[in-house]
């Protein structure tokens, strides 16, 4: 049976009106917000430790890039495996700033207490030597000349990301390699970006990666505590933002473009679309929000390191869908919730071990298993994911 | 009438397979066409070259007045000069609902900005409500395309071709699948189409062509065997045992 969908082709009611799911989501991450900022330590009755509200906050960056792999495969079907790489991208991006602008006001404070004042080749002199002494280097890579500026390195943010992303797209969708070899090349994407950066003269400290994260300059002071309910508000409107922006996308005439680009590509061009331009529009720009949800979670997380883009990161983002609902925002943001808390709970001690006598259940062990067990099920009894159970309840009503 | 398409000494090989040998065939505007031969015969790949899916080894299709050089040109390029192509299976976006795939052949801009931020006017929606009237599907206008029965697929299919307003129609097997009384309707609608533009009909069944009272092209073997009015064509002893007398 069809429900009959308002489109744009159809009506020109208000957006919200005609995607009710928007207003629905946007309503209970409200909640949610305003929940969690009540029983947080800083700011109300303190049932949730400070650890609890940085991991739900990052757990919210996780649902933002959760939802932008939604529309590059769930809507617009490149099944890309390296989203994550712009989702590291972004966090070096910041944590270059951070790492940089925190050690900059120690040295200024401890080179001050001398009777001449410290000149600005000295600073930076010492501000290298302090960062870069872990892998034997005491220069200042040259990707590091505008670290000390927060616009610079914000725009960093979004233009690392976009642009790693318009390239390799372009090269990509230009020669036509669509499907299991796209997924195969953005694999390599990652797996490249991600040795790249483990080797020590890259200039981004190899595999110690960038830590201290969490001290945010200019609010050294501040408690650990209330940063972590400002990062997760600010994750919260973040996800809040994308997900309005790509509802609005997915739901004109450009959603019903991509999804016929997923759906059968080839009659799409015989349409007059330059199907490549569309994949390449909508990979950018997913790459864009991937690198501001980085961003926003190594804050979080307080460090970032190679590790963090490994292929197989991208690869749990694709399973989240999976399991979440592709093709429907907010079965994304289910899945990447469901899933990345579960995992941190099940592998961080926090669910007790099963004895079964001969044979102990210990989580860290078996929650792999059960992830894939999981993915297998869901995608042989639940193809529409978790979300599709929404189907059910609205056509019973 | 002046001609609007000419394809000349076109071939095309697959793997030692040569599908087109030196074929040449032009089409005017305003025509209606029929292009008739046995399987393997060369017509699908014909159409094909014409609309930027297959690059031939040699030959030249030139378009329009000034002669534009097609096959310079991509895929989506050629259906934005004005070249709109119905599949032989029907290909609609099932997921879709039928206003949606109607109103994304619309001739509209197709750059991705001014897609994203489309909204149908009055007179948009007017077009498609015309255009569903034409095709006989303002009821299932806010149905998915999915569930149409397939003579609907091949009509809404042509329906959007005829929403790209292109100023030539190449039409593979319309007829196919469809009931007597749906044939009919769909030589009307084609006949309807060729008043203003070149429309040309891929088709095996004679009834249809005999209805569709047009010239007549017989490909055989990759290249034109006989051209010409459909009693001229079968009167032809070349076409009668190649084709006809089997």
């Amino acid at each position: 049976m069809y429900i009959p969908r308002q489109t744009a082709a159809q009506s020109r009611r208000s957006f919200l009106r005609e995607n009710p799911s928007v207003l629905w989501f946007m309503g209970l991450l409200g909640l949610f917000t305003l929940g969690v900022t009540i029983l947080s330590e800083a700011f109300g009755i303190g049932v949730i430790s400070t650890n609890l509200v940085k991991i739900l906050g990052m757990t919210l960056c996780l649902c933002l890039i959760a939802i932008a792999m939604d529309v590059v495969w769930g809507y617009c079907g490149i099944l890309s495996l390296g989203h994550f790489a712009f989702f590291g991208l972004g966090g070096y991006a910041i944590g270059m700033w951070l790492m940089y602008a925190r050690t900059e006001i120690v040295i200024r404070d401890s080179l001050g207490r001398g009777t001449i004042p410290p000149t600005e080749t000295e600073v930076s002199e010492a501000v290298a030597a302090q960062i870069f002494g872990v892998v034997g280097s005491s220069e200042l890579p040259l990707i590091w000349s505008f670290a000390g500026s927060l616009p610079f390195q914000l725009v960093m943010v979004v233009l690392v990301p976009g642009l790693l992303a318009l390239v390799f797209g372009w090269l990509a969708f230009r020669s036509r390699v669509t499907g299991v070899y796209l997924s195969i090349l953005t694999q390599a994407m990652t797996l490249a970006l991600s040795l790249y950066l483990f080797q020590n003269d890259t200039g981004l400290r190899g595999n110690n990666g960038l830590s201290g994260l969490q001290n945010i300059p200019g609010f050294l002071d501040v408690p650990q505590s209330i940063i972590s309910v400002w990062f997760f508000w600010a994750s919260a409107f973040a996800l809040g933002a994308g997900y309005l922006l790509f509802a609005w996308l997915v739901s004109g005439k450009f959603g019903s473009v991509i999804r016929a680009i997923r759906d059968n590509e080839a009659r799409v061009r015989f349409l007059g679309y330059n199907v490549e331009g569309y994949k390449l529009f909508v990979f950018t720009v997913t790459a864009i929000i991937s690198g501001i949800a980085g961003a926003l979670y190594y804050p979080q997380a307080g460090i970032i390191n190679p590790a963090e883009i490994a292929p197989i990161a991208s690869i749990y983002l694709a399973v989240w869908v999976a399991i979440g609902g592709r093709g429907r925002l907010y079965g994304a943001v289910i899945g990447a919730a469901l899933v990345s808390l579960l995992s941190s709970w099940l592998t961080g001690g926090g669910a007790p071990n099963i004895d079964l006598g001969l044979f102990r259940i210990v989580w860290t062990d078996w929650w792999l298993v059960l992830l894939g067990l999981g993915f297998v099920l869901v995608t042989l009894f639940f193809p529409k994911g978790i979300g599709g159970l929404f189907d059910y309840l609205v056509r019973k009503s | 009438m002046s001609t609007l398409l000419e394809v000349s000494g076109v071939s095309v090989t697959f793997d030692g397979f040569r599908a087109i040998n030196n074929l040449s065939i032009a089409i005017g505007e305003p025509e209606l066409r029929a292009v008739i031969g046995p399987n393997g015969a060369g017509k699908t790949t014909f159409m094909d070259i014409v609309t930027g899916k297959t690059k031939p080894d040699e030959g030249k299709v030139l378009w329009g007045e000034k002669s534009t050089d097609l096959l310079k040109l991509s895929e989506s390029d050629i259906a934005k000069i004005g070249i709109g192509r119905k599949f032989q299976k029907p290909t609609v976006f099932e997921e879709q609902s039928v206003r949606d795939n109607l109103a994304m052949a619309l001739k509209n801009k197709r750059g991705p900005l001014s897609v994203l931020i489309w909204k149908a006017g009055a007179q948009e929606r007017a077009r498609i409500e015309e255009l569903a009237e034409e095709i006989g599907l303002t009821e299932r206008l806010d149905h998915r395309a999915g569930d149409l029965s397939h003579g609907q697929k091949q009509w809404l299919e042509i329906g959007m071709l005829l929403a790209q307003d292109p100023r030539l129609l190449l039409v593979d097997e319309p007829a196919a699948g469809m009931t007597p009384a749906e044939r009919e309707h769909t030589t009307d609608l084609l006949k309807r189409a060729a008043k203003t533009r070149a429309v040309m009909v891929i088709e095996h069944d004679m009834e249809f062509i005999r209805r569709l009272e047009c010239r007549v092209t017989v490909l055989h073997e990759g290249s034109v065997l006989a051209e010409g009015s459909l009693y001229h064509v079968t009167k032809n002893q070349q076409v009668i045992d190649v084709y006809l007398g089997r």
